[in-house]
């Protein structure tokens, strides 16, 4: 037996070699690409972000942690971060809400239902800088539709409200202008943006609910709509949710174009919008500082690393879906 | 418990009539099935009791009260889907749960957080626990009360539906299909534990079912459905023995019933030009059916009535079915024989068959029995 058995084991292993062989030489044009394409770059950002490189320089300085130091203590680069975290904290939540809210509603609509959801993903589908250029008008201090709306209350009872009183005494908000309220236009601007998005994607989470699983609750005597929805549809839309969240979230921390559009210069008023995005492109782009500019987009590649990885482990958690 | 009943209901999907007047009255603590062939309304019409769906026209009635406004969750009625229908994120003990936390807790003590501390919550969910544990133990799940309905196997899932309805005591239990998914022996297995759970809850059950052995040995009562109607029901022996109509006939017995054509003559029945009785009474001549069970055929040597070759044979061990081609004629007919006839059984074989006319049924074109005929046969034999 062993005299023929070790030819046999000689081929069978020559063979598997041949056949490793053949499968890494398949691979390696998707590996090449991938090395090339996404991974080569985000290393060269993480070398150049200790550097004080400028594009056009013939050479650099290595200067250590003097990027990131400067990141974390500069006031420019604190506004930064509270004007990213601002927008992510309240875009995030609100959209996805209110995806949610609108993909229920639209969902328990028949025909009407679909004239709905074109609306809704409108915004989705424009460009936000033509957008931008529209909200722009709106929003103008003087000859805006929304100041102009809002000048017809004074006179009316709606001037007891401290917001109209102090409007009609002192003029309405300049919006895009004013340091206070300039994050919050932008807030509501990503929100309006967002969240059609957001809603398609539960429209599609909804059709993946059993329908039985309704009759099942309404034969247990569930009879309120909210206790439905916690029993069944909430549950069932757990891995949508993670989903949505994690993309509302990667899309709030690249916010850039509506700052570009409003604010070209500098980040709105008093940097109260220097959001990650226009900082990067300011500082990388704009500045030619390229070392500064790849400290901003490591951090940013953290966040978002960070983000994936929750979602990875919550996702993990429900496997038993 | 409460009886229940079913008053023409009439179902109909945009132009398709699904169920055209059903009338069905079930007696309180009575097990009855709905057997039919695919399609044909038995799960609509479960639907419509449950009142998940709305009827066309027709009435339910539960214990003495008209329901057919009432919302599914007021009618007090517990079913088990085709599909079980769990609750995905709910581990097994959860999912029996829930009919009890809904009906038994007030909004305020089911919160998440708070619930459990508000007064009179303590009690009512140690009762629901204790309940939960005696479905779990009287279906043997009790060591899966931990694991979600994702990690349990089909018949798992299919008892944990079954407690699901069985934790509680509503009016009735509306069974769909509830042992389609099993396999055979679980099948089986699980068909005893429900009978054995109506005879000691003694609660009304519907249960609907395209297996009519399930039917057959479960119920008190089979209704046979057909393309939206109820044919009979009856008890399950009068409807093998004594069927009303060929389609009943044709659907209940396995294998199916021999349908032989035969002549009515002024004076005679014959089946194929022999003259198998007599008629004193002038029935109606015409062509009628022959039901005969597959059991009434016998084998014989001596004054055979129909002779034909052994076309195919099953041999189930206890007994043997046997499909015999019928000499100069295209129809087959079906012939249990013991094992111990089973050597004058060969494929290709010869054989002659007689049968006794008591044991046939006669049914005229349209299907519907005619028992009137049948008298006149017998009593012609009486006679001679
Ligand atoms: N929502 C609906 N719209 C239109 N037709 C329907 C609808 N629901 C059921 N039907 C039709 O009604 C008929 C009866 O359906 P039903 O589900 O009651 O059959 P069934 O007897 O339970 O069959 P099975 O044994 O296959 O479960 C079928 O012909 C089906 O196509
Ligand atoms: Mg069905």
């Amino acid at each position: 037996m062993a005299v023929i058995d070790a030819p046999v084991a000689a081929r069978t292993s020559r063979e598997v070699n041949r056949q490793a062989r053949t499968a890494w030489g398949l691979t390696t044009p998707a590996l090449a690409l991938m090395f090339l394409i996404l991974l080569v770059p985000v290393v060269v950002a993480g070398v150049l972000s200790f550097t004080n490189y400028s594009l056009g320089n013939s050479s650099f300085d290595w200067v250590g942690f003097k990027n990131y130091d400067r990141l974390l203590s500069r006031s420019t680069y604190e506004k930064m971060f509270i004007a990213t975290f601002t927008y992510v904290v309240v875009v995030v939540p609100v959209s996805v809400a209110l995806g949610l809210g609108a993909a229920l509603l639209v969902n328990s609509l028949g025909r009407i239902g679909d004239v709905y959801k074109t609306i809704y993903f409108l915004p989705v589908m424009a460009t936000l800088l033509a957008m931008a250029i529209v909200w722009e008008f709106m929003l103008h201090p003087t000859i805006g539709v929304i100041n102009q709306t809002l000048e017809l209350s004074c006179g009316t009872f709606l001037e007891a409200i401290r917001f109209f009183g102090n409007g009609c005494a002192d003029g309405f908000p300049l919006w895009l202008g004013d340091r206070d309220y300039a994050i919050w236009v932008l807030c509501f601007i990503g929100v309006w943006q967002g969240f059609g998005f957001n809603m398609v994607l539960y429209l599609a989470g909804l059709t993946g609910v059993h329908r039985e699983l309704y009759h099942a609750a309404e034969m247990d005597g569930v009879k309120s709509a909210w206790e439905r929805f916690r029993l069944v549809t909430w549950p069932a839309l757990g891995p949508t949710t993670v989903f949505v969240v994690t993309i509302s979230c990667i899309r709030a921390f690249q916010v850039f174009d509506t700052v570009e559009a409003f604010w070209p210069q500098g980040g709105g008023p008093n940097k109260s919008t220097y959001v990650m995005m226009f900082a990067i492109f300011e500082k990388g782009v704009q500045q030619n500082l390229i070392g500064i500019g790849s400290a901003i987009t490591m951090l940013f590649l953290v966040f978002v690393m960070f983000l994936t990885l929750i979602q990875r482990w919550l996702v993990e958690r429900k496997v038993h879906y | 418990m409460a009886g229940l009943s079913i008053r023409s209901i009439t179902k109909r999907f945009g132009d398709t009539e699904v169920l055209r007047g059903v009338t069905l009255d079930v007696a309180d603590a009575e097990f009855v099935s709905l057997v039919g062939p695919s399609g044909c309304g038995k799960s609509t019409l479960l639907r419509i009791i449950a009142g998940l769906e709305d009827p066309t026209s027709g009435e339910i009635e539960i214990g003495a009260s008209i329901v057919t406004g009432t919302r599914a969750a007021d009618r007090n009625l517990s079913m088990v889907f085709q599909s079980y229908a769990l609750y995905p994120h709910l581990t097994v003990a959860e999912n029996i749960a829930v009919p009890l936390r809904m009906r038994s807790l007030s909004a305020a003590q089911r919160l998440p957080f708070v619930g459990p501390f508000l007064p009179g919550a303590k009690e009512q969910r140690t009762e629901i626990a204790s309940a939960v544990q005696n479905a779990a133990e009287m279906l043997e799940i009790g060591a899966l009360l931990d694991r979600k309905p994702g990690q349990l196997s089909g018949g798992q899932r299919q008892r944990v539906a079954l407690g699901r309805a069985l934790v509680r005591e509503p009016a009735a239990f509306l069974l769909d299909e509830p042992l389609s998914n099993l396999d055979a022996k679980l099948r089986v297995q699980t068909r005893a534990e429900i009978a054995q759970l109506h005879r000691r809850l003694n609660a009304t059950f519907i249960y609907v079912t395209h297996d009519q052995v399930e039917a057959m040995t479960m119920s008190d009562r089979i209704a046979v459905m057909m393309g939206g109607e109820i044919l009979q029901c009856d008890a399950p022996s009068v409807i093998y023995e004594d069927p009303n109509d060929i389609r009943v006939a044709e659907f209940i017995g396995s294998p199916k019933i021999n349908i032989l054509p035969v002549e009515l003559g002024h004076s005679e029945m014959t089946l194929f030009g022999l003259v198998l009785a007599r008629v004193a009474e002038a029935s109606k001549a015409g062509v009628y059916h022959l039901g005969l069970r597959p059991e009434a055929l016998k084998l014989t040597q001596a004054e055979p009535m129909i002779t034909g070759t052994v076309a195919h044979l099953e041999n189930l061990g206890s007994e043997v079915y046997a499909q015999v081609a019928l000499a100069d004629q295209t129809a087959r007919v079906t012939l249990r024989a013991t094992p111990a006839e089973r050597h004058s059984l060969r494929l290709g074989a010869q054989v002659s068959m007689s049968f006794d006319l008591q044991d046939a049924l006669i049914f005229d074109v349209d299907g519907t029995r005619q028992r009137r005929v049948e008298v006149a046969l017998s009593n012609e034999r009486e006679v001679a």
